[in-house]
């Protein structure tokens, strides 16, 4: 009788082991019924940034409407905020601490600037509450965003890619194509991301046998950019290479080819929007960038993607758009498979933090993966500005 | 080098013209107008957004522009203006309401985008636009190393006679006359007869006027449209000129507006990038020291 006692308990401890494992799985599609998923995007919707900012957006939006009208994460509502940070520092920091502490957001998605990011993330990370940055290129993104302490954070995470695997990337495979022997360095010293730039150029170029004959250092408040290209020029270098945003790197390739300058381009992420390639028109033909995404790719991921951006805002997505997008796609992916209770937030963030690391999907970037450090493990596009206002493909680079 | 001169002496150009306007305000109302900035954005965006959006000719949309300009002067006037002069408020208080207005200018020019309030004036949000290829002549000299651009050395004739007429009619005008009468003493002046707000609402007009065609030619000439070019690229260089100049001196602001340009340009070739900025403002502060009055600070009670 005792032993008949035993295996009863002990069956009764096998199936109610296999039903927890069930709803663990997340296989049953409506464990979630009727809960939300908070989620706060701080993003550059006004001031400098906001030529990325709502670009950003507008992917976010998407991937949110698609999800919840195909029911949801496991039946859970996808409830997702914007918060413009006015692409200040200080603000984007107040927004985010409002985020996780007054609205409770499970996770948080941004800031759009490298130079936010720097006090946002610290933050999150001190309140255990994961973050994913969509945008943000610069050095001590992730895993150090304490820089200098250099002990990994664990709930930062970014799905745009650094600079300091784009960079190196783009001269790589212009070195390869063409062998040049000198270049000039243009960097916007008054930014992190243009001049953590600025700083990779000048660790990569020696691996290729180009000498980088002069760094030109400038401000993006300069009024007439002319001195700055009129040095480089004159020094008629093989390549210029152009770290900086917004509208400048145009500015540059208008002024060098309006000098008689008919050397070659290189830069970073600053070049991979349409605003970029249209303001440079016939000037920027052929500049190139390594970039996250490319607007021409046909698989699967990419195209669907593209054609319901078209369909829901009447113009094509950019890269920022494309990784706006995939950062929901993460998150509802990890929330998915990370077993939620919806009654303890500091759990449910921690879980949810778990389950990104192991994030394995296809995305409009390509397929996507964290690496061990939080950052992004993707394909690289190499493309060249069409003269025309787009971009061509000009090399694949898959993930090593 | 010669490349080098050319660069100082363009934006040198744009300098003086945008201080000039600064200038012109100071000297008759004893305030720093620091809306100006914001018309100077405000005369390039209407000018872009007239060809680009609304398929109008370049050269009306210059003169619509300059309008659009000099009407906002008359509303600096009325609105930042003119209410405080009534009660009589410190000039701080003025100083306060024009930034006022011009935060309010620029955040509407940024918030413009397609199918937004603002989209009749503005939609390309805070993005940096250009006027297309073909929208005017643009030929391209080379001579010897130099090359000279029509957009921008028509920046020079322009500047200059502007600024030699705007001479002649405060000099030898009777509105100019006017216009002096009210810098050297407001209530004198009415006393004499003359409409003392009528004065400095044409003051406005004429000094943003000024300001939005030299945010055209700063367009036109630089490829560089965007809500933040008056805050970002001329705002404190404009303040840099008419002290070097003399505040209110109109041959000042000339004066000082090519000088800065030489002296970033120079500190560029010679010192090298990082000194640039550094070399600009070093060269204010030693004015400052030396002869807080400006260049042309002997005439500081005979102003404008």
């Amino acid at each position: 009788m005792k032993r008949f006692n035993v295996v009863c308990w002990l069956v009764a401890a096998l199936l109610v082991a296999a039903c927890g494992s069930t709803s663990g799985g997340g296989s049953t599609g409506n464990s979630y019924s009727g809960k939300t998923i908070k989620l706060g995007a701080i993003l550059s919707i006004t001031g400098a940034g906001s030529v990325y900012g709502p670009q950003s957006w507008n992917g976010m939006a998407l991937a949110v409407k698609q999800i919840n009208s195909s029911g949801g994460v496991n039946g859970a509502q996808i409830a997702l905020t914007k918060n413009d940070d006015a692409s200040d520092k200080a603000q984007s920091a107040q927004v985010a601490q409002t985020l996780i502490q007054q609205e409770q957001d499970m996770a948080l998605l941004g800031p759009t600037l490298s130079n936010s990011a720097v006090a946002v993330h610290p933050l999150a990370e001190s309140l255990k509450t994961p973050i994913l940055a969509v945008s943000t290129t610069g050095i001590n993104i992730v895993p150090d965003c304490n820089f200098p302490s250099s002990t990994p954070c664990k709930y930062v995470f970014r799905d745009s890619l650094g600079e300091e695997t784009a960079i190196p990337d783009n001269i790589k495979s212009y070195a390869a194509d063409s062998h040049p022997k000198t270049g000039v360095l243009l960097v916007a010293q008054d930014d992190k991301f243009s001049s953590d730039g600025g700083t990779i150029v000048q660790n990569t170029v020696g691996q290729y046998n180009i000498q980088l004959l002069k760094t030109i250092k400038f401000n993006k408040a300069e009024a007439d950019l002319s001195p700055y290209v009129t040095q480089a020029v004159q020094l008629k270098p093989d390549v210029i290479f152009i770290t900086s945003l917004g509208g400048i790197p145009a500015k540059i390739m208008t002024i060098a080819r309006t000098q008689g300058w008919t050397g070659q381009f290189l830069g970073g992420n600053g070049f991979n929007t349409a605003t970029v390639s249209k303001q440079a028109g016939a000037d920027g033909t052929g500049a190139r960038s390594a970039s996250a995404w490319y607007l021409g790719n046909t698989f699967a991921s990419n195209a669907d993607f593209v054609s319901a951006y078209k369909a829901e805002y009447n113009s094509d997505p950019d890269q920022f758009g494309a990784q706006g997008y995939t950062a929901i796609k993460i998150l509802a992916d990890a929330a998915k498979r990370a077993n939620l209770t919806f009654t303890d937030l500091a759990g449910d963030r921690d879980k949810l933090r778990a389950a990104m690391e192991t994030v394995n999907i296809q995305t409009p970037l390509g397929p996507f993966q964290f690496t061990s450090n939080h950052d992004v493990k993707q394909t690289v596009w190499v493309i060249a500005m069409d003269g025309q206002g787009g971009f061509k493909l000009v090399h694949q680079i898959n993930a090593s | 080098m010669d490349q080098q001169i050319l660069n100082a002496i363009f934006i040198g150009s744009i300098y003086a013209l945008f201080a000039v306007g600064y200038t012109l305000v100071f000297g008759v109302l004893d305030i720093l107008n620091l809306a100006h900035s914001a018309v100077f954005m405000l005369g390039a965006a209407v000018t872009y957004s007239l060809v680009v959006n609304h398929g109008q000719p370049f050269w009306i949309a210059c003169i619509l522009g300059v309008a659009a300009s000099a009407l906002m002067g008359l509303v600096i006037e009325h609105v930042c203006l003119r209410p405080l002069r009534r009660r009589r408020a410190p000039p701080i208080a003025a100083l306060i309401s024009t930034i006022g207005l011009a935060l309010i200018i620029v955040a509407a020019i940024e918030q413009g985008q397609p199918g937004s309030f603002f989209a009749w004036l503005w939609v390309d949000g805070a993005n940096s636009v250009a006027f297309p290829a073909g929208t005017f002549p643009n030929p391209i000299w080379h001579v010897g190393d130099m090359t000279l651009e029509a957009s921008k050395v028509a920046i020079i004739p322009i500047s200059i006679a502007l600024m030699l007429v705007l001479g002649y009619v405060i000099r030898y005008t009777q509105v100019g006359r006017g216009l002096r009468a009210v810098a050297e003493n407001p209530r004198a002046a009415q006393l004499m007869g003359i409409d003392v707000d009528r004065m400095i609402s044409l003051t406005l007009v004429i000094s943003s006027a000024l300001g939005g065609l030299a945010g055209i030619l700063f367009g036109v000439a630089l490829g560089d449209i965007s809500p933040y070019i008056g805050r970002d690229n001329v705002e404190v260089r404009g303040l840099a000129v008419i002290v070097l100049g003399g505040m209110g001196s109109i041959p000042g602001a000339v004066i000082g507006g090519y000088l800065l340009g030489m002296i970033e340009v120079f500190a560029l070739v010679v010192l090298g990038s990082n000194a640039r900025g550094g070399v600009a403002f070093a060269a204010l502060f030693l004015m400052l020291v030396l002869r807080p009055q400006g260049l042309f600070g002997a005439q500081l009670r005979e102003r404008i």
